[in-house]
């Protein structure tokens, strides 16, 4: 049973695979020109439709502000964002809905719009769409790179990439984001989230998804990491906020990189393991607490209370070098261990 | 071993989430006084992590799929050092899908995600539940209150949960928004202040408050907006909360000086809270979405 059902899993992995190679393959190829700038407050996409040669597709393009918010819902499909150097904002939807442009804001100075909706539309030979919600098979994006991307939906997954800001809030589906410069939220629902080379705050969150993480770190001073998963593992790599809070409740944690300073540092699951790489001149105060499993460190930890006597819970604070941080570990049914990379 | 040890049948279950509540708590509770048991898990729970690398192994041994990255990753790459990462991501984040309890899962998600969807989809609604929001206890550090301009539509990309029902306002695509209210519960007493007049100890009675508050709303919602294998990691994770939560308690009535009992009782009550509000919160994304 496990392995046929993996050998369709991965055909499934595959299909999605495809789906976005095509996508690749097929959309970048046509671009529309930029559409004349849009005056009135309340603006529609100046351009039709262009058509595609792959079913139902959609095309439109507008000239934006290069602070532009873009608000979209997508109930299904494959969402692909990319930030490029041009002020306008250009939506391919291939397989899936037609969608209009609503400008709901413009820059008082340039009056190109400043905040823009993707809204679904119905067709005339098709029944009136349900949602504002686009559903696509594939859903392309290209907008300015100093944008702020909100999407919300069912069944997406979706990549967002060299952006300023992204926000994700989908009930399934994976979510890649990269090259974000100031701030990432997303709540991933059933998917997992990955998140590469990206500054600014960072709120990830998913129910059973698993969370990976790799180089990411503050754009102000005093913005915080935040990943929590109900049941997924969560992985962490190169992350340099100094205020870093990871929390699972029935998955494992680890991190590898440096504590930083004066940073704060905690790491928390009921039911997995913590494991933490860290270099051997960390500086830091650590408090832990575990209840079955041990406690080991392959970095000398001065012990400053102990209670590992009966009781459910083991406690120990201790101290890493000066002590110039602070880690807080806590543990129900699990270990922690703290290597040497 | 005591008489009622666990056999590793039932652990792995566990693990994956295929035991019924009852039964998932009935394992958490033995293993909490088990450490035979104990250790069985751990190591299972190992081995579940070991997959992973298993599994990555195994995701390039396709030749397909790697064909399929390298272009893939060719037409959203800058630098090409990076293709590791998300090879490596990829088969992280899609190792929920593998697990034998999702393969199980799935057909069920098949037939009662769609009637679920349906369901939902007619005119379902459920404002109580609607209103209930990220809910933060603020236990012993209270944070800044986050600063957010609701004129701008810069917040709508927001950095912080706090701000989360400004967010979803602006966020939501239909003129009529429903106005989400935020639980907050402040003013938690300090640890150290001795309290045992109502039974509670001190800083416990809100967490215990909100937490009956949003389980009236969950229990009602949870069949409606879970898929079958989110529910079943739902009360695997509840089951799992209850315990620490159950036992903690024991040990701090047992020793109120137990700092230790505590703080991993009241971020037990912190997960309850927010495993709860993750149901209220899809629903309120649900809602939305139509
Ligand atoms: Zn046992």
């Amino acid at each position: 049973m496990t392995g046929s059902g993996r050998k369709l899993e991965y055909g499934f992995v595959l299909a999605v695979m495809a789906l976005a190679l095509s996508l690749s393959a097929t959309g970048q190829t046509v671009v529309a020109p930029p559409a004349a700038p849009a005056t009135r407050s309340i603006a529609k996409a100046e351009i039709p439709p262009v058509p595609s040669m792959f079913g139902e597709s959609t095309e439109r393009s507008i000239k934006v502000d290069p602070s532009i918010n873009l608000s979209l819902c997508v109930s299904e499909g494959t969402l692909k964002v990319n930030g490029w150097t041009r002020n306008e904002l250009r939506v391919f939807v291939q397989d899936g809905s037609n969608f209009e442009f609503k400008t709901q804001q413009t820059s008082p100075k340039t009056g190109d719009p400043v905040w823009v909706m993707v809204t679904a539309v119905s067709d005339r030979n098709k029944v009136v769409p349900r949602s504002e919600c686009i559903r696509g098979g594939d859903i392309e994006i290209d907008i300015p790179v100093n944008a702020a991307v909100n999407v919300k939906g069912q069944d997406v997954t979706s990549t967002i990439d060299g952006v300023r800001k992204a926000s994700v809030k989908i009930i399934g589906g994976n979510t890649f984001i990269r090259n974000v410069t100031d701030g990432v939220t997303v709540s991933g629902g059933q998917g997992g989230i990955a998140v590469e080379s990206s500054s600014g705050a960072m709120s990830l969150d998913s129910t059973t998804g698993n969370i990976v993480v790799f180089e990411a770190g503050p754009s102000d001073i005093g913005d915080i990491f935040r990943a929590k998963t109900n049941g997924g593992a969560i992985s962490l790599e190169k992350i340099t906020h100094r205020q870093i809070e990871v929390n699972s409740i029935s998955g494992s944690v680890s991190y590898s990189g440096s504590l930083l300073n004066g940073g704060s540092y905690s790491f928390g699951t009921s039911n997995g393991s913590i494991r933490l790489t860290l270099p051997t001149d960390t500086s830091s105060t650590v408090s832990a607490s575990y209840g079955f499993g041990a406690f080991r460190s392959e970095i000398p930890i001065t012990t400053i209370t102990e209670n590992i006597s009966e009781g459910p819970v083991k406690s120990t604070v201790g101290r890493i070098g000066g002590g110039d941080s602070t880690l807080r570990l806590t543990t129900n049914n699990g270990s922690i261990s703290i290597r040497k990379p | 071993m005591k008489q009622d040890c666990l056999d590793i049948g039932i652990i792995q279950a566990f693990l994956d989430g295929e035991l019924a509540h009852t039964e998932s708590a009935r394992v958490s509770g033995h293993v909490a006084t088990c450490d035979a048991c104990a250790l069985m898990l751990a190591d299972a729970e190992d081995e579940s992590a070991l997959v992973f690398p298993a599994l990555e192994r195994e995701f390039a041994s396709l030749v397909p799929t790697q064909r399929l990255w390298s272009k893939i990753n060719a037409s959203i790459e800058t630098e090409k050092q990076s293709a590791p990462f998300w090879q490596r991501a990829w088969a992280f984040i899609t190792l929920n899908l593998t697990t034998p309890s999702f393969v199980a899962a799935a057909g069920m998600i098949v037939v009662f995600g769609i009637a679920a969807l349906l369901i939902i989809d007619r005119g379902y609604k459920s404002p109580q539940v609607a209103g209930v929001r990220p809910v933060q206890v603020s236990a012993p550090q209270p944070a800044a209150p986050p600063v957010a301009s609701a004129s701008s539509p810069d917040t709508v990309v927001s950095n912080i949960p706090e701000t989360r029902p400004i967010m979803a306002e602006q966020i939501s695509l239909r003129s009529a928004v429903r106005r989400p209210r935020t639980t907050t519960v402040t003013g938690t007493p300090a640890f150290a202040s001795p309290d045992v007049s109502n039974g509670y100890f001190p800083g416990e009675e809100s967490y215990v408050k909100t937490i009956a508050s949003l389980s009236r709303s969950v229990e009602s919602a949870k069949d409606a907006v879970m898929r079958p294998g989110e529910r079943v990691a739902y009360e695997r994770d509840m089951a799992v909360v209850d315990d620490a939560i159950a036992k903690m308690r024991t040990e701090v009535k047992r020793n109120p000086r137990n700092e230790s009992a505590k703080q991993v009782l009241y971020s037990s009550y912190q997960n309850k809270i927010d495993l709860l509000n993750s149901v209220s919160q899809k629903e309120e994304l649900v809602a939305s979405l139509k």
